[in-house]
């Protein structure tokens, strides 16, 4: 068993050696498109923690009503706080508002109008969802209907257009990761065919001699198995350059650099593999 | 171990055979003779069922044309030796690699593979040919190699179609001594060929293709 599976490894390498320049094109192909998607998606990863960062500042304040005291005040912040979205709810006493406009201008609000206009309020943070764009417009409204509050202000530009462009970015990343992966089945499998045609003599002596089908096809599998893992090799490779390329274009003018991230380029070349193997069986179910 | 029952095949331009009825014993070694065209490779497909009959039924060794899953026809195949007119060597590979391939397809362990192609290279007498690629061999000795490629799974029959077709006298006269030699060993031969004047006195049982109708 041992044995026959080595010697159909070694049909897969041997058939690779004997159709070397398709293979070389192949793999080429492969390697050269798939390395946007690893640049973009190491580049994508870097984005994300900065993105995280962003976002990690956004803030809201809730400005309630005059009427209502630091009790009710209290109340308003749980009821705040329980509402989807929202990370933290804080209250800020009619007290700390003081505080807060002293810091602010210098001035103690008591020495200027002696007594204290200033409304509690409360500080919220936003969850933060990986991957997602934040909506902060219904957690608004919802903040709005809460009976007692009376302003809502937040740093609404700053948070349209980062999630805009995050958006943006993963759905295009996403859009290219699929086109090549389509185009790398596709690939694999018109070179699977290529081999097929030339290797014709050997499969009409194998099924002479009494070979099963899946004896026949078992290299064909191999060899395209290897196209796809040797061209995410090359993409890797490739990327690996991109990101070394780029981290110089940064260094002339910041201190940030992208990270070079293995995770996402092991889980490329499984994916790779794994569509290589969907492109082989095609081509061997419909062509053999 | 391998029936005809009222077997007909035939194809568009009228080639083929048609009701034929016989059977053939271990052991035996049958020539079918008959001009080109007159339906010898067609035989000998259906043996291997390569096709299958329109009518009637082939039966080889356990296996009947009617009843096999497609599945089950490498194993009959596995059964059947193969040497053909234009050998159906791969040319990239060496004398060795070639004959090896059927013990590779059964699965057979590489130690095994070596010894056994080794002692069909013996038996034939072209041990000093291992390593060459066919290209450096000639007519003669490539038809050889096809023959141990035949030989090395230790078939029930050999089916050779024109094996002399493409050689000259001497090398054709070579092969059928070695043919002879494994049927005398207990391997069964059936050779079609349309060179009636090579075979006619060498005690083979004849089977004659005319008109479609095999007469034996």
């Amino acid at each position: 068993m041992i044995d026959r599976f080595l010697y159909l490894v070694s049909e897969g390498i041997r058939s690779l050696w004997r159709t070397k320049t398709t293979a070389l094109a192949t793999i080429s192909a492969i390697g050269i498109a798939a390395s946007f998607v690893v640049f973009s998606a190491v580049v994508g990863e870097n984005i994300s923690g900065i993105i995280q960062i962003a976002r990690g500042q956004y803030e809201f304040q809730v400005f309630f009503s005059e009427d209502v005291d630091n009790i009710r005040a209290a109340e308003l912040v749980d009821q705040i706080d329980a509402i989807e979205g929202i990370k933290s709810a804080s209250l800020i006493t009619k007290e700390e508002a003081a505080d807060i406009f002293q810091r602010e201008f210098g001035e103690n609000i008591f020495d200027l109008l002696e007594e204290n206009p200033l409304p509690p309020g409360s500080v919220l943070k936003l969850q933060q969802p990986k991957d997602k764009r934040i909506d902060v417009n219904p957690i608004i409204k919802q903040i709005e209907l809460v009976e007692g509050v009376d302003e809502v202000r937040y740093q609404g530009r700053l948070i349209s257009f980062i999630e805009r462009y995050y958006e943006g970015f993963f759905a295009a990343v996403t859009a290219l990761a699929a086109a090549i992966l389509f185009g790398t089945v596709i690939l694999i499998s018109n070179t699977i065919r290529l081999s097929i045609y030339a290797r014709r003599d050997l499969i009409r002596i194998l099924k002479l001699v009494g070979a099963t089908d899946r004896f026949v096809r078992f290299p064909f599998m191999i060899e395209g198995i290897l196209e796809g893992f040797f061209g995410s090799l090359v993409a890797a490779a490739v990327s690996y350059g991109f990101v070394e390329g780029s981290n110089y274009f940064l260094s002339l003018f910041t201190q940030y650099r992208l990270v070079w991230q293995f995770q996402i380029v092991a889980l490329l070349v499984g994916v790779i593999v794994f569509f290589s193997f969907v492109g082989s069986m095609r081509a061997v179910r419909k062509f053999l | 171990m391998i029936s005809f029952k009222n077997v007909s095949c035939t194809f568009e331009d009228g080639a083929g055979i048609e009701n034929a009825t016989f059977n053939i014993e271990p052991g035996e070694f049958v020539c079918i003779i008959g001009p080109t065209g007159a339906g010898k490779t067609t035989f000998l497909k259906l043996i291997y069922m390569d096709i299958f009959p329109e009518e009637g039924t082939v039966g080889v060794d356990k296996y009947r044309s009617d009843k096999i899953k497609k599945r089950s026809i490498p194993m009959l195949r596995r059964r059947v030796g193969m040497v053909f007119q234009d050998f159906e060597l791969l040319r990239d590979r060496s004398v060795f690699d070639n004959i090896a391939i059927p013990l590779h397809v059964q699965g057979v362990g590489m130690k095994m593979v070596k010894d056994e192609v080794e002692n069909v290279l013996d038996r034939l007498g072209i041990s000093d040919r291992r390593d060459h690629l066919p290209s450096q061999l000639s007519g003669g000795e490539q038809q050889i190699v096809s023959l141990a490629r035949a030989l090395v799974k230790d078939p029930l029959i050999i089916l050779a179609d024109e094996p002399t077709g493409n050689l000259d006298p001497a090398a054709s006269l070579k092969v059928i001594e070695l043919l002879e030699e494994i049927n005398r060993d207990g391997t069964a031969i059936l050779m079609a060929t349309h060179n009636f004047s090579l075979v006619k006195d060498r005690g083979y049982r004849f089977m004659q293709i005319v008109d479609g109708e095999v007469q034996t």
